[in-house]
């Protein structure tokens, strides 16, 4: 889909739930730890645990892919454009620079996901993104037009019993509870952020 | 009290003061902590900002490769209306692939082509390096009011500029001033207006103008009352979704059989307009059949979406053609060509 300038957001990391791990365990080594070698002061950590950086990887594999594909469907940019004039929302040289940017953007985030650097940061920008699509397909449908969202290339004008709002929102509200997740609980295996000691 | 006791006293009040310091220490060890883990958090951070500026800003450059460099300003290559109403661009005698281009004035895939592209066919013409023959259509004809009448109108408009010789020109200014999908424009004002923009020869613009409010007048009656009650009788005959599965041209032959009468079309813009659309979608087959608008083919072949809409894949493609034949003949009875 097609807005956005809104860019990278950070967020002060004050508030959430991070769970504390037993000193020198990492998540990744928990699992295989042999319940014997338990000592009485490291608590068997609780199967939440156990399962959230999994859940948090799942999460930024699986939303770095929506983005990827929403990238690269959005190809050639000059299809890109033509999908966000479509929302009648700005000025056509605005649209042109969205429609080339916006593509990047959410490449860039992939790779960000991917790679699990700035983990939170990059869960919550990728949130608000969702965020915002979901503000301009709302909008459309709001201003009664009928197109396509865009989001995994196509986009325009489409005949008014073919839009699928309802669908188009929901998945984004999916997409949006998944970077969510990531943004809450960031800590999770493979990522950079580990390596270079952050969201351990 | 003794000397015991005060050392007592004494030794309790220094453990008192140790464990105080230790607590200071801890207090501090820990703040450092928290300042380093902000200070890396803050780092990563930055980092990835840094990343994205990177990824954007040279994908942003890599994309608008593409089209740098394509703008062409140079003189365009004579211009041949068909009988059809298309209209061939090309140097006479050229050996060149054929490049057709259907499109809709009201569709906005349409403008981003004519944009992107437009400059690179006016080029590829003039060098002798392409036949380019502009296929008009109204894929839109169907759709609700304003859309159907703004393709119209200009696609009728689009014919009556190829009458005075200016119609690549005017089909350049047609998309640049497409109105947002769903608003009334390509009112007959607007499309005088632009044809006035063109290097029409005097005089011109007074048969022009004529033929626009005529073509208009013939619109609204097509798209206010005539095609709506065809539409509504064919709906009860063959239900809703085997209507919209019909071509309109399809549609306007049950309907002249069955009392609705398409006979004021006839010899109008708006009428050629239409069955060029038809025509379109009967003249391809298979992998190349007309489904939509943009749609380029050389020599007959339609080029996927990539192709047409990147400045170097649709020039890739047209140094990569044979030399074709234009399959349309130039209009005779007197069509104003140049």
């Amino acid at each position: 889909m097609c807005h956005s300038g809104r860019a990278f957001v950070r967020r002060e990391s004050r508030n959430h739930p991070v769970i504390p791990l037993p000193e020198g365990h990492t998540m990744m080594d928990t699992g295989d730890t042999p319940a014997e070698d338990l000592h009485e002061d490291t608590p068997t950590p609780s199967r939440w645990e156990t399962v959230q950086p999994w859940l948090t990887l799942a999460c930024r594999v699986g939303l770095a892919a929506v983005l990827i594909l929403a990238a690269v469907t959005k190809y050639p940019p000059a299809m890109s454009v033509q999908a966000v004039e479509a929302y009648d929302l700005f000025p056509a040289d605005i649209a042109r620079l969205i429609g080339y940017t916006l593509p990047l953007f959410e490449l860039a985030l992939a790779l960000l996901l991917l790679a699990g650097l700035a983990t939170r940061y990059v869960g919550a920008a990728s949130a608000l993104l969702m965020l915002v699509f979901i503000a301009g397909i709302v909008s459309a449908m709001a201003r009664g037009l009928n197109i396509d969202c865009g989001c995994f290339g196509g986009g325009g004008q489409v005949a008014p019993e073919d839009t699928r709002y309802g669908l188009d929102i929901a998945r984004d509200i999916a997409f949006m509870a998944m970077g969510a997740f990531i943004a809450l609980w960031p800590r999770s295996p493979f990522a950079l952020d580990r390596v270079l000691g952050v969201f351990r | 009290m003794t000397h015991d006791q005060t050392q007592k006293r004494e030794e309790s009040m220094g453990s008192e003061a140790r464990r105080r310091s230790r607590e200071r220490l801890r207090q501090q060890r820990e703040k450092d902590q928290r300042a380093a883990a902000r200070k890396r958090g803050l780092t990563v951070a930055l980092i990835a900002v840094g990343v994205v500026a990177l990824v954007v800003g040279v994908g942003y450059v890599i994309l608008n490769l593409d089209s740098s460099g394509a703008d062409y300003d140079g003189g365009l290559a004579p211009q041949t209306l068909q009988a059809d109403g298309s209209v061939v661009m090309a140097e006479p005698g050229a050996q060149a692939p054929v490049v057709e281009v259907y499109a809709d004035y009201q569709c906005p895939a349409c403008r981003q082509f004519e944009l992107l592209n437009g400059d690179l066919l006016q080029e590829k013409a003039a060098l002798g390096e392409a036949i380019v023959q502009f296929r008009p259509v109204s894929i839109f004809a169907r759709q609700p009011e304003p859309i159907s009448g703004n393709s119209l109108r200009a696609g009728a408009a689009a014919r009556a500029a190829a009458d005075h010789g200016v119609f690549v020109q005017y089909n350049d200014l047609l998309f640049e001033n497409q109105p947002t999908e769903g608003s009334e424009g390509f009112t007959p004002q607007q499309l005088k207006e632009l044809f006035a923009e063109t290097d029409a020869p005097e005089g011109a613009a007074a048969g022009f103008d004529e033929r626009v409010d005529a073509e208009a007048e013939t619109v609204d009656r097509f798209t206010g009352e005539f095609l709506p009650a065809l539409t509504a009788d064919a709906v009860e005959e063959f239900g809703q979704d085997e209507v919209a599965a019909m071509p309109l041209t399809d549609l306007l032959d049950w309907g002249a059989d069955n009392g609705h009468d398409p006979s004021f079309l006839e010899g109008t813009y708006t009428g050629e307009t239409i069955e060029a659309t038809g025509n379109a979608y009967t003249r391809y087959s298979g992998e190349n059949a007309f489904r939509a608008t943009p749609s380029v083919y050389i020599n007959g072949e339609l080029l996927d979406n990539t192709t047409t809409m990147t400045v170097r894949g649709l020039r890739g493609a047209i140094d990569d053609a044979a030399p074709g034949e234009v399959e349309t003949e130039p209009l005779t009875d007197g069509g104003g060509t140049d």
